[in-house]
């Protein structure tokens, strides 16, 4: 019996800064009380940390004006694996996906590379006009 | 959750800034503006920001303190971060920028030689 036969569910739809960042870093406290995972745990820390970059992208990029259409947020946690699921109504992403580390000059352009080497898999896919990205890391 | 930065004076005369809260996309501004005051008001100077009190960070917050070493350098200024978290070496080291700002584990340390 560990914290893998656990479960976990949160979904939330926002369209802010602030609030989208602070409602997914409370659905990570959620999953840690709920899974008995310590505010330390590293793995859901490199998760927390990768979820911070992607979620922060979509926040930025995916609410243009004149959408109204709010961003899509759901975290899962199942047999030990851990799933962040975001939608966004933003342009197609394909272009930046591969984006490599920049140098230590550059003040901007390093998330979506963070995000890659802390996670399992990075998911992404252009459905009609919605971008939908997918977060994987087994905790 | 907004970023609050508190500025003081250290003895041997380096300016310590102290954000809390996470340093993240929503909480870079706070950090740039309050680095800008301290430079607009007293020169280019010796910086250490403590991080006792940042809880996350992000490539923004990171980006944020890269501007700020630019600017304090270009002004034959420097910069050394104090007490980041678990977390926040954690980006310093992916990022390789832990090779760029020098850390330390406490305030006293990054102040003692600077």
């Amino acid at each position: 019996m560990g914290s893998d036969r656990k479960t976990f569910e949160f979904h939330a739809t926002f369209s802010e800064l602030d609030e989208g960042l602070d409602i997914m870093h409370l659905s990570i406290q959620r999953l840690r009380k709920a899974v008995g995972r310590g505010d330390d745990d590293g793995p859901l820390l490199l998760f927390e940390t990768a979820l911070g970059e992607i979620g922060g992208n979509v926040l930025t990029h995916g609410n243009p004006p004149g959408v109204e259409r709010p961003i899509e947020y759901e975290l899962r946690f199942d047999r030990g694996v851990v799933v962040a699921s975001l939608s966004d109504s933003g342009l197609p992403a394909h272009d930046h996906l591969s984006r490599d580390m920049p140098d230590h000059e550059s003040e901007s352009g390093r998330g979506l590379a963070i995000a890659r080497s802390l996670l399992d898999d990075l998911g992404y896919e252009r459905d009609g006009d919605v971008n939908r990205w997918r977060l994987v890391k087994r905790l | 959750m907004a970023l609050e930065v508190e500025t003081r004076q250290a003895d041997n005369g380096v300016t310590v800034v102290a954000p809390t809260g996470r340093l993240d996309l929503a909480g870079a501004p706070a950090l740039k503006e309050a680095i800008s005051e301290a430079v607009k008001k007293d020169g280019p100077q010796r910086v250490v920001i403590d991080m006792e009190g940042v809880s996350f960070v992000d490539s923004t917050g990171l980006g944020s303190v890269i501007a700020a070493l630019k600017q304090l350098r270009s002004g034959q200024g420097d910069l050394r971060l104090a007490a980041p978290n678990q977390q926040a070496r954690v980006v310093l080291e992916l990022t390789t920028l832990d090779q760029v700002f020098p850390y330390y584990a406490t305030v006293e340390e990054a102040l003692t030689g600077f």
